[in-house]
């Protein structure tokens, strides 16, 4: 007997059905030992050197998924209409279904169903699931439980009408918000940060990566600033994937970040920061808890940090250096600590050596005659320092707080980080030691938090007008304004 | 459209000006629509005179200003071709032309530039390029073999 055999096929079939109905069948399925496959036999036949097959260990883990969110609010119109309809996401050709609502990324295959009380009469239709909810008055504790709104608890049972037999379905009901808040317990605080505003300006790999971390930890409000599109080229290092290519990467982020953390809420904004828009942005920075910017041009920045002091909100500035060899981060306090144009002016070199991950990129840095390579780096060496503008912005955001991560303060009391990920040749890092050769000398994959100064005649945060009227021996406010144009000839 | 700040980095951009003995340019105010912009004649060491023409954009001194060589108009190179019709040249250190066919000198790069670097530097910059431009009428090398060391130092 062989696979080849059309009455073992026909049985196998015939079994396989019954299991998935859990139903007696005409025939059973069984592992036969001696060889080392499975077979149809008949229901009532003795098999000593085989292993009975029962429908839980054929049971395919097809399993539905409904909030129990969508389900309470949807409870009224169940009570009157006595059923209501649902969509799901059809995941891995039918082995899960999730329901639509659960988050903004559906699948690209859909299948409907209904969801009804006992009572109802629902017509089962080919292809669609059907969910029916029984009283129980035992416990609410069983995943398949759900409790409405008036205490009652329901068991369901969900089907699919598929080849004109109805195949069971586990079903699984999930309160999304309560259930992620559970997974922070511990570490941080459930609602700390849900009245807090991150902006985040610039949303390639890094501010991408860095958005998508503080979602996971629960940060209640996001403002996403760019211009830009996802391109196939962003994918190899991008957060999202070759499916979203096209769209504006405000919009991908506001799904990546619902994804995560499906109560936040999402202003998208696919504006470019330019001086035009300044006040647009001034607006936004100026209800934001902390300013997160990965933009990769120096005007933006400079914008950003300009907007960011006068508005008194804490900004973060994270790059990659040229092919990702390294990168830095600047945690600016306004006023308080250096801010990036103290920063640039201090550090020219390094506030210059920024990665070219695109063709604006490369364009800002060259002449048209002589193109500058897009020299992106890996996303490995982009990752750690998205992440540590996502952890300082999280101390940010703690701030007035009480949170057990509020003990890193004082590891992280510095205003510049720095991160090197290979001894790149032509560097100042060239020469570390090897990593695994040092204990404490300066190595690669390390963080080094930087004492940097204020510089006090900033023209950003500091008193330049009046340092260089000072310098001049001028009294600025006394003076005219600059003359007017001379006629044209 | 701008700031108070703005306007007396202007008043202080032409005292600045003066104190480094630049005093043939000067920030200006276009009374109609308020716009900035910096000019003034440029005297090389031949003792030709060229005119320089310093656009203030709405988001200086964080937007860096473009610099249009304005007289004379039809610049040439050492070939007799418009120095113009190269656009963006590496080898001559010029950026885009203005739309009336100005050529424009290349004197800091977007991603170099910053609020810290006055307009004085930017016309010593200019009066380097007519320099070396000068050197390649002469010479018929690139501009670019007399200032490749262009940089900043702010």
């Amino acid at each position: 007997m062989s696979m080849n055999d059309p009455q073992q096929k026909q049985m196998i079939q015939e079994a396989m059905k019954a299991i998935a109905e859990r139903k007696p069948g005409r025939s059973k399925l069984v592992y036969d030992k001696a060889k080392r496959t499975i077979v149809a036999v008949s229901e009532n036949s003795q098999t000593p050197r085989a292993l009975d097959i029962t429908a839980d260990d054929a049971d395919m883990f097809v399993t539905v998924t409904i909030g129990t969110d969508w389900l309470k609010k949807q409870w009224p119109n169940i009570m009157t209409a006595k059923a209501t309809p649902i969509s799901f996401s059809c995941w891995d050709a039918g082995d899960a279904f999730t329901q639509n609502v659960l988050g903004p990324l559906a699948s690209p295959s859909t299948i409907s169903g209904v969801v009804a009380v006992e009572s109802a009469v629902v017509e089962a239709k080919e292809h669609q699931i059907k969910i029916l909810l029984s009283r129980n008055y035992a416990s609410a504790a069983a995943l398949s439980s759900f409790e409405a709104p008036d205490g009652t608890i329901y068991t369901a049972t969900a089907f699919l009408l598929r080849d004109g037999a109805n195949q069971e379905l586990s079903v699984s009901f999930v309160d999304v918000q309560p259930a992620l808040d559970k997974r922070r317990v511990g570490i941080l605080e459930t609602d700390v940060l849900k009245d807090r505003t991150v902006l985040c300006i610039g949303l390639g790999t890094g501010g991408a990566h860095a958005v998508i971390e503080l979602a996971k930890c629960g940060v209640g409000e996001f403002i996403l600033i760019d211009h830009d599109r996802l391109s196939v080229g962003n994918v190899v290092r991008h957060p999202a994937g070759i499916s979203q290519v096209g769209r504006l990467k405000v919009n991908v982020l506001r799904d990546l970040i619902l994804e995560k953390n499906p109560d936040a809420r999402i202003t998208v904004l696919p504006i470019e920061v330019l001086p035009e828009t300044s006040e647009e942005l001034r607006q936004h920075v100026a209800r934001a808890n902390v300013v997160i910017c990965a933009t990769d041009s120096r005007p933006s920045k400079l914008l950003i940090n300009q907007v960011c002091v006068e508005e008194d909100v804490v900004a973060v500035f994270g790059g990659a250096f040229r092919r990702a060899y390294g990168g830095q981060v600047l945690r600016v306090k306004p006023r308080n600590s250096a801010c990036f144009q103290c920063f640039i002016s201090a550090m020219p070199e390094e506030s210059s050596d920024a990665e070219i991950s695109s063709p604006e990129a490369a364009e800002a840095i060259a002449y048209s005659d002589q193109p500058v390579a897009v020299e992106p780096g890996l996303s490995m060496d982009v990752v750690p320092i998205a992440n540590m503008v996502a952890k300082l912005a999280l101390l940010e955001l703690l701030e007035g707080k009480e949170s057990s991560l509020n003990i890193l303060k004082r590891d992280f009391a510095a205003p510049w980080y720095l991160w090197i990920n290979r001894p790149e040749p032509k560097t100042p890092y060239a020469k570390w030691p090897p990593l695994s050769e040092s204990s404490d000398e300066m190595t690669i994959d390390r963080w080094y938090g930087i004492e940097l100064e204020r510089d006090c005649g900033c023209p950003a945060c500091g008193n330049f007008n009046d340092n260089l009227s000072a310098a001049l021996g001028l009294n600025l406010n006394a003076m005219a304004e600059v003359p007017s144009a001379p006629m044209k000839e | 459209m701008w700031t108070d700040e703005q306007r007396k980095r202007f008043i202080l951009e032409n005292e600045w000006l003066k104190h480094q003995n630049l005093d043939q340019f000067c920030v200006y105010r276009e009374q109609g629509d308020d716009t900035y912009y910096a000019s003034g004649t440029a005297t090389s060491s031949s003792g030709r005179n060229y005119k320089l023409y310093v656009c203030l954009p709405s988001g200086y001194p964080n937007s860096r200003p473009s610099m249009y060589l304005t007289y004379p108009l039809s610049l040439l190179a050492y070939d007799g071709s418009k120095i113009s019709v190269l656009g963006t040249s590496h080898y001559m250190h010029t950026l885009a032309p203005s739309s009336q066919g100005y050529v424009q000198i290349c004197h800091w790069r977007d991603n170099r530039w910053h609020a810290g670097i006055l307009l004085y530097k930017v016309f010593i910059k200019g009066l380097l390029w007519i320099e070396a431009y000068e050197q390649h009428l002469s010479t018929g090398k690139n501009i670019s073999e007399f200032v490749s060391t262009m940089k900043e130092s702010a």
